[in-house]
């Protein structure tokens, strides 16, 4: 049976209460288009699992739909700080538990193999697993190796409810492709207990059968799958368009005050995707196109031709 | 100095490009020290491999990036893998040197970006969090840590260990069970500090040229220990100034020196 659905119904998996984690890396992979609509529809109590996931992070936190959030950093390459997501933090409306990158992965990863927990070397001696008043601030235990001294932490293995990818393209058994660096995607697709995809493009399985080195994510753990467009705008998908910097720029001024960036939710979630779209306009989608060969787009602003 | 007149921000690329020696595998973030591996690629150190915490191993770019999840960054790279794969990696030890910055820094070369303010529930300040750096932190075989020189940026005690350095010193690294070396070093604009080998306090090992010993000493917030005889921290030379400003012709992470 097809797993194919609209941008709406895919989005109506997540409901309040639940637990997300989203694809994406900085200005890059992330299903903003389902973050649009999550918006439109006021949900909100989730508890997002993020790791390099920023704009879903910081446009969920401006927009009060998060209760908790567990994180190794959110940040906007380039642009500074996240800053609905400190200021959420700052007031303390929304719980938080910090983690290093590679110690929240291998949550997802250890989940994503069937094991209850995970071992890392990371966090030993760090404020991240306690305070000096002898606070405990993660669920872990330090554990000697049985087979030799080494000591690890062991970790909880982590399983949202929902996790939630951006691909290049999929089929509709939910297969999904990715190009380029792939983030944590690998890991958050086999933890998650439901998987939704959007996808710039649904095609016949065949093509994808052609280079199955792309497909990163196979159907068999994919629910629904959509095909939405410029799915990641204002983030980029590699070799298809680039990050629109005008508008991250614009967000990152909007986001320094709560009344601007209320504005700005209200303005990009009107009217849905296709509305969103739209307003964008043609030449802007167009103009975010990346050169063949190198797969970006050659003439940003900021420079840095290096010969 | 050469003719060419050089920024402080040019000599702590240098210096830090120094620390890479050819051959060696290099944990880059965004920003000075991507500036610096590149520069070491195309000098002294044309075999060292640069690993991204956003999967991205041993690239050639031929453009700046703006971050390491830019774009650019991916041009003629030997691999292209996820987060997961790469700080496995440096689990595994295969880094010999990672490169850290730093909201805070203390003496003992601990980092803290996570809060600055409150405590750690209700923060004056929040900060981005670890990212990778407590993982490099933890299991590179040597750090280089790059921080502007000023009293709030260099501190006593950090208010919060995102990653750590010697802890309070002495061999309390090693007992809190960390198998990675530590801190090679911390780089500012003013400076160089390396550890004591017995208590791992930082020492000022090198000021850069132009530099005033009064302006190291006030511009940290930690008691310096400042030794009587101290090296000038060597200086790009004008090929090397070039290269630098080639790769960032707009200035993205360099500014350029003033008059």
């Amino acid at each position: 049976m097809s797993k194919v659905c609209s941008l709406e119904e895919l989005a109506a998996e997540i409901q309040p209460g639940m637990s997300v984690s989203f694809g994406g890396f900085a200005h890059s992979l992330t299903p903003m288009a389902v973050v649009r609509e999550l918006v439109r529809r006021g949900v909100d109590n989730l508890v997002l699992i993020g790791i390099a996931e920023a704009w879903a992070a910081d446009m969920l936190a401006g927009a009060g739909a998060l209760r908790r959030m567990v994180l190794s950093n959110f940040m906007f390459e380039g642009f500074g700080l996240c800053r609905n997501f400190s200021r959420v933090v700052e007031r303390g409306t929304v719980e938080f538990e910090d983690y290093s990158h590679f110690a929240l992965a291998s949550r997802f990863a250890a989940a994503g193999v069937g094991l209850p927990f995970a071992a890392v070397r990371s966090l030993l001696g760090s404020d991240l697993l306690g305070g000096s008043n002898g606070e405990q601030r993660l669920a872990h235990q330090e554990f000697q190796s049985p087979f030799g001294e080494e000591r690890v932490v062991l970790l909880p293995a982590v399983s949202p409810d929902v996790v939630v990818i951006h691909g290049h393209r999929g089929d509709d058994d939910g297969n999904v492709q990715v190009e380029g660096a792939t983030s944590v995607i690998e890991e958050q697709a086999r933890a998650g207990k439901t998987v939704i995809a959007t996808v710039e493009e649904i095609v016949d399985s065949s093509r994808l059968r052609e280079s199955p080195h792309f497909t990163i994510v196979p159907g068999m753990l994919v629910s629904r799958i959509a095909a939405v467009p410029y799915g990641a705008h204002p983030t980029g998908m590699y070799r298809l368009y680039d990050a629109d910097y005008a508008h991250i720029r614009e967000y990152v001024a909007a986001s320094r005050d709560e009344g601007r960036f209320a504005d700005y939710l209200a303005q990009v979630t009107a009217g849905g995707h296709s509305a969103y779209l739209e307003r964008l306009g043609v030449r802007r989608l167009l103009a975010l196109r990346p050169d063949p060969h190198f797969g970006y787009h050659l003439e940003r602003e900021d420079g840095g031709w290096r010969a | 100095m050469a003719s060419v007149s050089v920024s402080l921000e040019e000599v702590m690329v240098y210096t830090a490009a120094r620390e890479i020696a050819d051959g060696s595998a290099v944990f880059v973030g965004t920003g000075l020290p991507m500036l610096a591996a590149y520069l070491a690629k195309a000098t002294h150190a044309p075999e060292a491999s640069l690993l991204f915490e956003s999967g991205i191993l041993d690239p050639q770019p031929t453009h700046l990036a703006l971050g390491v999840g830019d774009f650019r960054l991916m041009h003629a790279a030997t691999s292209i893998r996820g987060l997961h794969y790469v700080l496995g990696l440096l689990q595994r030890g295969v880094i010999d040197v990672g490169f850290l910055g730093a909201a805070e820094v203390d003496a003992y070369g601990n980092i803290n970006t996570t809060v600055i303010g409150g405590d750690y529930h209700h923060p004056g300040k929040r900060l981005p969090g670890s990212g990778g750096a407590n993982d490099i932190a933890s299991s590179a075989r040597s750090t280089v840590i790059m921080c502007p020189h000023r009293p709030e940026r260099l501190v006593e005690r950090v208010q919060y260990v995102t990653s750590p350095g010697f802890l309070g010193g002495g061999d309390e690294r090693e007992r809190a069970g960390l198998v990675g070396g530590g801190p090679r070093m911390i780089i500012t604009d003013l400076a160089v500090f390396r550890f004591r080998p017995d208590t791992r306090r930082a020492f000022v090992s090198s000021i850069h040229p132009g530099v005033d010993p009064e302006a190291v000493i006030e511009g940290a917030g930690f008691a310096v220990d400042l030794p009587d005889e101290v090296e000038q921290t060597p200086t790009p030379d004008a090929s090397a100034v070039a290269l630098l400003r080639e790769m960032d012709p707009a200035g993205v992470y360099l500014k350029r020196p003033q008059g």
